[in-house]
C-alpha cells in the first residue's frame, strides 16, 4: 500500500510531468488560456492515461518487445477517439475551444512516455497509481497556469459563460498574458518559483545538518 | 489572385504568420529538448521537414482514397493517421540505413522520435481538414496545396528552432538569477521571441 501511495506522490511532486520531466508542454501552453477548457483537457488526459496504463500493464506479458510502440499507440488512439467523440457530443462549446488538442492527446508525450516507462514494466495496481499521480500532476499545473493567465490577463475568471471572480475595474488587464507569449512567460516564472522553493528547501536541509 | 501568388501566400502564412512553434505551440518538445545545441537543431529541422512532407503526402492519399470513400474518416482518422505516420517513419529509417547511410547517421535518433512529434500529426490532420485550425479555408486542400502548406510549416519550424537554439547558446554564458537558470529563462526567452512573431499576425489577411 505504501508503495502505491509513493508512486502516486511521485507523479504529483517529484516527477511532475510538466514541471520536472518537461513533457506534454504543447497542449499545456496552448490550452491554458481558460480555466474551464484546461480542466476539461486535464480530465481527458487523466482518462486516457488511466485507461491506456490499465490495458497496457494488463497485457504487458503478451506484447512482443519489437512492436510495442505501435501497439501502445493504437491503444492510446482508441481511447483518444472515445474522448474526441464524447466531448464533441456532450460539451460542444468546450470542444470548439480545444479543437485540435483533443486528437493531439495521442502524441502527448506524457501518455506514451508513461506507457513505455512505467505501465510496460509494472503490475496493474501500481500502473493505476502512476496514471492517477501523473494525470493529477498534469491537471494541477495546467489549471494553475490557466488560473494566473486568465485572472491576470483578462481580469476575471469565467465558468460556463458566467464570470466567477473579477478583479476591480481599475486593473488594466495586460492581454499579452492570454496571447501566445504569455504562455511561455507565465510558465517560465512558475517554474522559477518552483526552483526557488527547492533551493530554499535544500539550504534549510544543509543548515539543519 | 493568380495561382503563384496564392501558393506564395500559403507558404508565408504557414511559415511566419502562423508559425507552428511560436504562435501555435505545436511541437514544443523538440523545441526545448534539442535546442541546447545548434548542430542537433539543424539535424532535427531537416528530419522534421523530410518526415512531415512525406507524412502529409501519405496521409492525404490515405484520407482521400481510403477513409473518405469508406465513410469512416470522422472516427478513424486518429488511429489511421498515426499508424500511417509510424510505419512511414519506420520505412524511411530502414531505407536510409540501407541506401543513404550518411544521411541516416546525421539524422540519428531524431527519426524515430519524430513519430510522436505532434507537429507531424497536426500538419497531416490540418492538410486534410483545414477547418480544425484558425486559418479560414472553407474546403479541403488539394494535393499541391497540402504539400506547399507542409513545406511552409517545416520552414517555419526550422526558422524558429534555429534562432532559439542560437539564442540559448549565448544564454549559457549570461549571468542569470539562480532560480531562473536553465529551463525557466529558456521559456522567458521563447516568450520574447514569440512576441516578435505576434507582430506578424494579420499580415495579408492570413
Amino acid at each position: 500500500m505504501s508503495e502505491w501511495v509513493a508512486t502516486l506522490r511521485n507523479g504529483l511532486m517529484l516527477e511532475n510531468p510538466l514541471m520536472r520531466l518537461m513533457i506534454g508542454l504543447c497542449a499545456t501552453l496552448a490550452v491554458s488560456t481558460q480555466v474551464e477548457s484546461s480542466l476539461f483537457l486535464g480530465l481527458a488526459v487523466i482518462f486516457v492515461l488511466f485507461a491506456s496504463n490499465l490495458i497496457i500493464s494488463s497485457f504487458r506479458n503478451v506484447i512482443p518487445d519489437q512492436v510495442r510502440i505501435p501497439i501502445f499507440i493504437v491503444v492510446i488512439a482508441s481511447f483518444v477517439t472515445v474522448v474526441d467523440l464524447t466531448m464533441k457530443a456532450y460539451v460542444p462549446a468546450v470542444y470548439a475551444v480545444l479543437g485540435i488538442w483533443i486528437p493531439l492527446i495521442v502524441v502527448n508525450c506524457v501518455i506514451l512516455g508513461r506507457a513505455e516507462a512505467f505501465a510496460y514494466r509494472n503490475r496493474v495496481g501500481l500502473s493505476i497509481a502512476d496514471a492517477l499521480g501523473m494525470g493529477l500532476g498534469f491537471l494541477i499545473v495546467i489549471v494553475g497556469l490557466a488560473f494566473f493567465r486568465e485572472l491576470l490577463g483578462t481580469g476575471s475568471l469565467v465558468w460556463m459563460g458566467e464570470p466567477v471572480v473579477s478583479l476591480p475595474e481599475s486593473y488594466p488587464a495586460p492581454a499579452i498574458l492570454v496571447l501566445f507569449p504569455g504562455g511561455f512567460l507565465v510558465f517560465g516564472f512558475l517554474m522559477a518559483g518552483f526552483n526557488a522553493l527547492d533551493l530554499r528547501r535544500e539550504k534549510r536541509k544543509e543548515a539543519g545538518r | 489572385m493568380s495561382t503563384g501568388v496564392y501558393f506564395a501566400l500559403l507558404f508565408v502564412g504557414a511559415a511566419l504568420v502562423n508559425n507552428i512553434l511560436l504562435t501555435r505551440f505545436i511541437g514544443l518538445c523538440p523545441f526545448f529538448g534539442v535546442s541546447n545545441n545548434f548542430q542537433t537543431s539543424v539535424g532535427m529541422s531537416l528530419a522534421v521537414a523530410f518526415v512531415m512532407t512525406m507524412a502529409t503526402a501519405a496521409t492525404w492519399f490515405f484520407w482521400n482514397f481510403v477513409l473518405v470513400p469508406l465513410g469512416v474518416g470522422e472516427f478513424l482518422y486518429i488511429p489511421a493517421f498515426i499508424l500511417v505516420i509510424a510505419s512511414l517513419v519506420q520505412f524511411v529509417e530502414m531505407f536510409l540505413r540501407k541506401y543513404v547511410p550518411g544521411l541516416y547517421r546525421s539524422m540519428g535518433i531524431y527519426l524515430p522520435l519524430i513519430t510522436t512529434n505532434c507537429a507531424v500529426l497536426a500538419t497531416a490532420t490540418e492538410a486534410v481538414n483545414p477547418g480544425f485550425f484558425k486559418i479560414n479555408l472553407p474546403y479541403a486542400f488539394g494535393f499541391g496545396e497540402a504539400i506547399v502548406y507542409t513545406l511552409g510549416v517545416s520552414a517555419g519550424f526550422a526558422l524558429a528552432l534555429l534562432t532559439f537554439s542560437a539564442l540559448r547558446e549565448r544564454l549559457e554564458l549570461a549571468p542569470v538569477p539562480r532560480s531562473f537558470k536553465g529551463n525557466p529563462i529558456a521559456f522567458i526567452t521563447a516568450g520574447l521571441l514569440s512576441l516578435g512573431y505576434i507582430g506578424m499576425a494579420g499580415w495579408f489577411g492570413l
